[in-house]
């Protein structure tokens, strides 16, 4: 839900990337923070497992600068796709504004969509959300695979609102920022949407932001000149683990065991606010807690095991949230 | 629900002097829990407010990680058979953090260390989120009806900041 502090003189919106397990999502966010402009950007934060899969979510902000005398910022989040963790897709989408859907364009990935796109739809209804409603856009995604499928049978199958839909090979950075902002422009437009004829006088006013001409930040070319994730790749997702291989270690979250959070982060952050990739390094404690999660996922869907799940979620956001906390504060 | 109570229930809306009065309950949780700081922190991630010593630390993530936390936290509860657990407690070596929830939508998130104790903090923390819902209430229904507040302008400079971030629109 979108907030608004008229003290803080903030607008903050949130923002999902959501789709089928490996269609891109968190691509789309390395890409966004890698090309955003540094005085917009804050960190990427991955909550992610040893092999690089998303576990909870990444995160990260992204600062409009002033407008019309409100700071304006976005939440960018991302989801686990795969199937095992709808809890915690549930849990991030608690608040969204808007919904970018990163879909694959694989042929054999038709159905993932389909399920995911479902499942969408049917955790928003728990929040009492309604996606017809809902600010949300579809990527058409891995366009460069050879046997893509094209986008009328794409459109045909999954965009049944109609929404406006976006061609993109994230790995390159093609798309991913078009469907950013379309999305961020479709969210911005709710939040002063009101009937006017409905509202009644202020009984008391409140201190209004001053009208502000807005900060140019220095403008961005559409395609940015873009790292090849790997030598000409056939495949999206090949180009996608070549990008991940070089970023730096995953999230003191994502290693973090037990209840202690003081232990997170012996590395000294790599947050520097606003700063480069911008991820928080894992201390070297390999934890084999995360396997463990994949593990319980193969031996089928139970309350235990979502409920173990559900345990390591909380035990790495508290360690994240700790490290974040302990360390940037002692530093 | 008519549209506009659906856009309103749709915002979290603080004004000025609702954060004045937050922050003023809050500095004085501070004072008599012994607390290092405290934070304010909704339900989707984003800070609402802050007091106390904190510095150099990243508001927006630690907002999400609490959030998510929080989250997490509510759906083991709810597995449970519990409607959600209403506090949590973090603790590390040298500080610790107690999450609190506030109402139904925002999250009273305290550091301190060994300078107070767990008790003191939960004994205060509870009479602090008692407060902190009274005054949510009371704007809530000074806010009913009222006009948002926005500029005008908001929504035009807003493109254009997209436009200068993003780049312009694609033509044809």
């Amino acid at each position: 839900m979108v907030q608004i502090n008229f003290a803080l003189k903030e607008v903050n919106c949130k923002i999902v990337y959501y789709g089928p397990g490996m269609s891109g999502k968190t691509t789309n966010l390395e890409i966004v923070h890698q090309k955003a402009p540094e005085e917009n950007k804050g960190d990427l934060t991955s909550i992610s497992t040893d092999g690089d899969r998303t576990l909870f979510f990444d995160f990260m902000p992204l600062d409009l600068g002033n407008i019309a005398g409100m700071r304006t910022k976005f939440q960018l989040y991302t989801v686990p796709g795969q199937v095992y963790y709808n809890s915690t897709r549930k849990l991030v989408l608690q608040g969204v504004d808007g919904v970018i859907f990163v879909a694959d364009s694989d042929p054999e990935k038709m159905e993932e969509n389909l399920e995911s796109y479902a499942n969408l739809e049917e955790n928003l209804k728990e929040y009492g959300k309604d996606l017809a409603d809902l600010p949300h856009v579809i990527q058409w995604n891995k366009r460069d695979l050879p046997n893509a499928l094209p986008v009328e049978e794409l459109e045909k199958k999954i965009n049944k609102y109609g929404v406006p839909t976006f061609e993109a090979v994230a790995v390159t950075g093609e798309g991913v920022f078009p469907t950013l902002k379309v999305l961020a422009s479709m969210v911005l437009e709710t939040i002063n949407k009101i009937d006017k004829n409905a509202a009644k006088p202020r009984a008391q006013a409140p201190s209004r932001p001053q009208a502000a001409a807005p900060q140019p930040a220095a403008p961005q070319p559409r395609q940015q000149q873009v790292q090849p994730k790997a030598a000409a790749p056939a495949r999206g997702r090949a180009a996608a683990q070549g990008g991940k291989k070089k970023a730096p270690a995953r999230a003191a979250a994502a290693r973090q065991a037990g209840g202690r959070t003081a232990q997170a982060g012996r590395r000294p952050a790599a947050q520097a606010a606003g700063g480069g990739r911008g991820r928080a390094r894992a201390p070297q404690q390999a934890q084999r807690g995360p396997a463990r999660v994949q593990e319980a996922a193969a031996a089928g869907k139970s309350s235990s095991g979502l409920f173990v799940a559900l345990l390591l979620f909380l035990v790495l956001a508290a360690a994240g949230a700790g490290y974040v906390l302990f360390f940037m504060n002692n530093k | 629900m008519n549209a506009n109570e659906k856009l309103r229930a749709d915002r979290l809306v603080f004004y000025e002097k609702d954060i004045q009065k937050i922050d003023k309950i809050l500095t004085e949780f501070l004072r008599l829990s012994g607390a290092k700081c405290v934070l304010l922190v909704d339900k989707e991630g984003h800070l609402v407010t802050r007091k106390g010593e904190l510095r150099d630390i990243n508001m927006d993530t630690i907002s999400a990680l609490v959030a998510g936390s929080f989250a997490a936290t509510k759906e083991m509860a709810r597995l449970l058979g519990e409607e959600e657990f209403s506090a949590l407690f973090h603790q590390g070596t040298k500080d610790n953090i107690q999450l609190t929830l506030v109402g139904d939508r925002t999250l009273l998130t305290i550091l301190f260390d060994d300078r107070t104790t767990v008790g003191m903090v939960r004994l205060y923390a509870t009479e602090t989120a008692r407060k902190l819902v009274e005054t949510f209430a009371q704007a809530e229904k000074e806010q009913g009806g009222m006009d948002l507040g926005m500029d005008d302008q908001y929504q035009d400079r807003a493109k254009n900041k997209l436009d200068a971030i993003f780049g312009p629109p694609r033509k044809g």
